[in-house]
């Protein structure tokens, strides 16, 4: 219990420790990262269901609260609800029919769903077509949630990603937690011990994609602006994927290390090379995944308790 | 009776590998399925466990039409499995592995726990409890398998060559623990080519021969009858007998 806590006090202290503009983004950047990695964690950690079309829940929950603000000037904070609502809608659509096949159906249908909602809402008038939507110009305050500093939304975002936490580390040790596990170590044979496998992955999927659509509200409304690409776009789906798997998939803590690894890397990486540097993110993207792949599938949270107690008989010795 | 299955068939393209199957097993029986490979037991065993859908045919546990019921119902109703080839989930200790069982009958937690580390007990792994499912040797995993299955409080057990491939020492130690499950009231169907341990444990036997039941009764004779012998032997083993 003594890490976690060491590691929320951590995060409570980073911005006061560095309460410079560019180091508080990257907190709020790689806050919003481990929200999402999480949320995405809980579908494809868990219950080994891997969804590479994840960005439909965080483009709908980040488009909702600026589709009622442009249209009705209503505060962006009343979208949220009604992103979380589309986001179910769009899990169940997806998810009914493709959880009774067995298979990387799943993973293909999140993409190609995710795909055509990009395509539609990119020209799609009301949603702002390419061009996309814009908040408020200046923000307005608490009722609101919309700030003039970055230090509201890093407490914001930190928040959210602690309850995050403690429903992942809950749902754990319930009948539910095991049963997402047991389902990603072998569906046969879950199914054979009275284990509901479509229904529980549907769930999970809802609730993963409940909390992928707060992240994108959260990131909408601390922007300002959406755009296609930045809701709907292929990368933000990876961007989960990648951040979970390097941390480690469906553990509680994996994608939050995931975030704090790649997160700075990715802004060192855009800093040094400027406009330059246009697609290395792609690159980076494609050697961690190799690099994975290749050494260590388990992510940094298995070569961790690899290597850890080849530390401690070092230390005894 | 607990199970019957009546005129079960089942045919992959123009393959039938059951063709018209009847079984009929009372409550506290231990019956064994034979048959040489090919012959259709497993797919007949996975037609009762509600793994595979039979062509025709009906199947009832308990008074209740299960023809089509998903695996899941059977677990509910109180059929339980093991798979041919070990299915434990290796990543989860092997007391998490045979909690998904008991969460079956105990949702909370706790009691599921306490329910499950019983099971333990009465496999012999309850000193293994804190162990990753794959860190266990074949028999070890076995002995898993079994205790998940039992931990979802099933009233008919289908064992799947659950005994293959142990050791002479460690098949005793295997046909004590079904005798042990036995005497606690689980009816069991054990799919087996063993005959050591069909002939200890089984009180009947069905013999399965290219998707037909060829011979059933009581384990002496029922390895005695000539239908049997061919069946595994072939047509030409009376030539081979002159020979000798």
């Amino acid at each position: 219990m003594k890490a976690p806590i060491a590691l929320a006090l951590a995060f409570i202290l980073y911005p006061f420790v560095f309460s410079n503009a560019f180091y508080l983004d990257i907190g709020v950047a790689l806050l919003l990262a481990a929200i999402s990695a999480s949320a995405w964690n809980i579908v494809g950690g868990y219950a080994g269901q891997v969804s590479v079309g994840h960005c439909m829940f965080f483009g709908a929950g980040a488009y909702l609260p600026l589709l009622v603000y442009h249209h009705w000037q209503l505060p962006p904070v009343v979208g949220v609800p009604l992103g979380i609502i589309v986001s179910l809608v769009l899990a169940v659509i997806v998810g009914m029919p493709t959880f009774r096949l067995t298979g990387h159906y799943f993973s293909m249908a999140t993409i190609a769903v995710a795909e055509l909602i990009r395509l539609v809402i990119g020209t799609w008038d009301f949603a702002g077509a390419a061009i996309g939507l814009q908040g408020p110009a200046v923000g307005r305050g608490w009722w609101d949630l919309t700030f003039r500093g970055e230090l509201p939304y890093y407490f914001i975002f930190l928040a959210v990603l602690i309850v995050l936490l403690l429903v992942i580390s809950t749902i754990e040790r319930t009948r539910f937690g095991y049963y997402l596990r047991a389902i990603k170590a072998g569906e046969r044979a879950a199914r054979s011990l009275g284990v509901p496998v479509r229904r529980t992955k549907l769930y999970a999927l809802m609730l993963s994609a409940a909390f992928t659509s707060i992240a994108g509200s959260l990131y909408s409304i601390k922007t300002g602006f959406i755009d296609p690409e930045s809701g709907f776009g292929i990368l933000v789906s990876v961007q989960m994927v990648i951040i979970a798997a390097l941390g480690g998939a469906g553990t509680l803590y994996g994608p939050l290390v995931g975030a704090l690894i790649l997160i700075p890397l990715q802004t060192a990486t855009n800093t040094w090379f400027g406009g330059g540097g246009t697609g290395l993110t792609y690159i980076l993207y494609g050697g961690i995944i190799v690099l994975i792949a290749r050494f260590e599938p388990g992510g940094l949270h298995e070569m961790w308790h690899r290597i850890a107690p080849k530390f401690g008989k070092r230390h005894a010795a | 009776m607990l199970l019957s299955a009546e005129n079960v068939s089942k045919t992959f393209g123009s393959l039938r590998a059951v063709a018209g199957a009847n079984l009929a097993i009372d409550e506290g029986e231990i019956i064994g399925l034979i048959g040489p490979n090919g012959a259709g037991k497993s797919t007949f065993f996975n037609c009762l466990a509600g793994d595979t859908l039979p062509t025709t045919g009906r199947i009832v546990f308990d008074g209740r039409d299960v023809t089509r019921a998903s695996p899941e119902e059977h677990a509910e109703l109180g059929v339980g499995r093991t798979f041919q080839v070990p299915a434990t989930f290796e990543d989860l200790t092997v007391l998490d592995n045979v909690m998904v069982g008991a969460f079956l009958r105990h949702p909370h937690r706790g009691a599921a726990r306490e329910h499950a580390l019983q099971v333990l007990d009465l496999v012999g792994l309850g000193d293994r409890q804190n162990l990753r499912a794959r860190s266990l040797g074949t028999p070890g995993r076995k002995r898993l398998e079994i205790a998940r299955v039992l931990a979802t409080g099933p009233r008919l057990m289908l064992l799947d060559e659950a005994l293959a491939g142990l050791t002479p020492v460690e098949l005793q130690q295997a046909i004590a623990l079904v005798k042990k499950i036995h005497q606690t009231g689980v009816t069991l169907v054990i799919v087996e080519h063993i005959m050591e341990v069909i002939m200890t444990l089984a009180a009947r036997v069905i013999v399965f021969n290219q998707g037909h039941v060829i011979a059933q009764g009581k384990p002496a004779d029922v390895v005695r009858q000539e239908a049997v012998i061919e069946a595994y032997l072939g047509r030409g083993h009376r030539n081979w007998r002159k020979k000798d």
